[in-house]
């Protein structure tokens, strides 16, 4: 089997031969035997080329976080990826729309219905665990409505502030 | 004096559970308070008593002061213990325990006022011989002056709000000109975090040690210390390592400062545990920077050292026994390292990593302590600091606490939400801290942009794979029955 993984924005080329509880692997050149056990759905003992190794996993939106030795790494099946990009044409990717980067409050909103920005001005305010996160314009454009208001609780994918984009940018 | 029945935690997280645990060693019943958010929360499930006093925001149940006294009156509560943080250093809060007929674990809160307006301490710690840092005494009016003083003492000069904490409010000025927008915005902050706009001015040391000293008082004027903590690793002011004895302190540095410490406490005419914070310049001269009067979030590394209970002492004081420890009954033996783990991502600035924890394995063994607020399947709120647990080593030297904090923290496994356990690893291993150059800048300069370490990037993809294999059973996927599960040590045979 061949898999297409994406780790840190790295891709790696994994070819597998599986048997039971068993399976062999190349990456870049380099042979790996692996035998498996899993010890419960996110923890995985391997024994790699003679070495034990404890794998923690968690599985999630298509994404495992994987933690090794103390070390976390996460990765995406760049098939799977390209199938759900696809397949979701129609939303927009996060760095386009004003939307917080986790769960959060909104403070304040520094614009109103009507006002132009430009990319990079202050648009909302929110705040998650005594942190401020300034969100900011994605492009030059006009405010088409504002959807929030101060206090409210907003999720990551949530439009807060829609803009429309200036025909220039 | 009889030991207090019923005690109620007016706070949340691992503190709360720590709080309780000494509580039931001590055969005293406990009520925790909770808020929406925290229904399951580990404090909850784990006191005898607990009672839900509203909405997950702050305001309205954790700070909220009348509804906490109505729950303490209600359930027959003798002693509130506040914690760290919320209203552990609210003044208004002691006095309404006072007025109540509660006791407040903690100082008087006339002490508290003193102490929590930091120029009120400075004014009480020079009048009591305590070394403080160069600066003005007073709050600032005029720029003016502040520029006429500031010229005196030599850039770079700190100016802080005198009711501040936690890095809020505090500008560095590096020249003249920068004094005029420093002082504006530094008072614009202090209103806006802690409702007083007051600043002060302070010389700014850039190669500081964070040195700190535990203090036990009594109500009869009994007051020791229980030896110093580093807090030197710090981001944003906030502290994420802190170890004890300090790599910092000779015997005869230690004896001084612990003297000044104590004369501290006394000049406040303090009670209760607290702690005294100095600042260390590099020529060894050390300088009052403030009290805390509460329970600090590290207090664990100093019980480590010197086996001593701090919330057991906390109790015995409120209510009203001597404190039975001499100054030379303390005695340190050993090396003790904290590392706070947050529910933040160190790589994308520290952002806050709420949400669902899917699985947490909590290190173990000889010389390891984890304080835990967490468990499996628990859900961390936005609503609060992210704090999930503070993870001590302790060995003889400081080298073995440092690979014993590494090793654990290497089994301390934390799935769905982030936490910074990778970069403490890369700072403990890191050849500054080994040396125990440790000081306040250290992140800055050595850790400014940290990167994950993704040496072993094969294995987690191998990971990745046996962990889809691992799922595709005929019986059912994710799930793999007993039978199944033989393990390859006992089918492979000898392998080493």
């Amino acid at each position: 089997m061949q898999y297409s993984l994406i780790l840190n924005e790295k891709n790696f080329s994994v070819e597998t031969k599986l048997s039971e509880k068993n399976f062999q692997a190349t990456i870049e050149n380099k042979n790996y035997n692996v035998d498996f056990n899993a010890i419960s759905s996110n923890h995985i003992q391997m024994i790699v080329n003679g070495k034990n190794v404890n794998a923690y996993v968690y599985e999630s939106e298509g994404k495992k976080s994987v933690v090794i030795n103390g070390k976390n790494f996460l990765i995406q099946d760049a098939d799977w990826l390209e199938q759900q990009e696809v397949s979701s044409s129609g939303i927009q990717k996060s760095v386009n729309i004003v939307t917080p980067p986790m769960p959060a409050i909104v403070i304040s909103v520094s614009v109103e219905k009507g006002d132009i920005v430009k990319k990079g001005q202050a648009v909302v305010i929110v705040s998650a665990m005594k942190m401020e996160t300034t969100l900011v314009a994605p492009f030059d454009g006009k405010v088409i409505s504002i959807n929030i208001k101060d206090g409210d609780k907003v999720m990551p994918g949530d439009i807060l502030v829609d803009i429309e984009a200036d025909e220039k940018s | 004096m009889p030991m207090f029945n019923k005690v109620l935690i007016a706070n949340r997280g691992e503190i709360a559970v720590r709080i309780i645990h000494t509580c039931k060693d001590m055969g005293v019943k406990t009520v925790a308070v909770y808020s929406y958010a925290d229904a399951k929360a580990l404090h909850v499930l784990n006191a005898d008593e607990a009672v839900c006093i509203g909405p997950a925001e702050p305001a309205k149940s954790y700070l909220n002061i009348e509804k906490i006294i109505n729950v303490a009156q209600e359930y027959d509560v003798d002693a509130i213990h506040p914690g760290y943080g919320f209203l552990s250093e609210n003044s208004e809060f002691a006095k309404a325990c006072e007025d109540n007929g509660i006791i407040f674990i903690g100082p008087p809160s006339e002490v508290i006022d003193d102490l929590g307006d930091k120029i009120t301490a400075r004014k009480i710690m020079v009048n009591g011989g305590v070394p403080v840092i160069p600066g003005l005494s007073d709050p600032i009016s005029d720029v003016s002056i502040v520029l006429k003083e500031a010229e005196k003492l030599g850039y770079p000069v700190l100016i802080k709000a005198s009711a501040g904490g936690g890095g809020k409010g505090i500008r560095v000025v590096n020249s003249a000109d920068e004094m005029p927008e420093a002082c504006a915005s530094a008072s614009r902050e202090a209103l806006n975090a802690f409702n007083r706009s007051d600043i002060y001015l302070e010389k700014f040391f850039s190669n500081a040690r964070h040195i700190e000293f535990q203090i036990l008082a009594d109500r009869f004027g009994h007051t020791i210390h229980v030896l110093e903590r580093d807090c030197s690793i710090q981001r944003r002011h906030q502290k994420i390592i802190e170890e004890t004895p300090s790599t910092a302190l000779t015997k005869e540095l230690r004896e001084k400062m612990g003297q000044a410490a104590v004369a501290a406490a006394q000049a406040s005419k303090y009670v209760n545990a607290g702690t005294v914070e100095f600042l260390l310049d590099d020529s060894n001269q050390f300088y009052f920077l403030e009290m805390n009067t509460r329970l600090q979030v590290e207090h664990p590394i100093t019980e480590m050292i010197t086996g001593i209970d701090l919330v057991r002492h906390q109790l015995e004081i409120a209510s009203g026994n001597p404190l039975k420890l001499n100054q030379n009954d303390i005695k340190s033996r050993g090396h003790a390292i904290e590392c706070r783990i947050y529910a933040e991502d160190p790589y994308a600035n520290f952002m806050p990593s709420p949400g669902k924890i899917e699985y947490v394995q909590s290190p173990s063994g000889p010389g390891i302590r984890n304080d835990s607020g967490v468990y499996s399947g628990c859900e961390v709120p936005m609503d609060y600091d992210p704090i999930l647990s503070k993870l001590i080593s302790y060995a003889e030297t400081r080298d073995q606490a440092i690979s014993k904090m590494i090793n654990a923290l290497i089994d301390y496994i934390v799935l769905g939400v982030k936490t910074p356990i990778p970069l403490l690893i890369q700072i403990l291993e890191s050849k500054q801290f080994i040396e125990g150059s440790v000081f306040t800048h250290f992140l800055d300069k050595h850790f400014s942009s940290p990167k994950p370490d993704i040496s072993d990037a094969d294995i987690a993809c191998l990971a990745y794979i046996a962990h889809e294999y691992s799922q595709k059973t005929p019986q059912s996927a994710g799930v793999l029955k007993k039978a199944e599960m033989t393990s390859p040590w006992q089918t492979l045979g000898h392998w080493r």
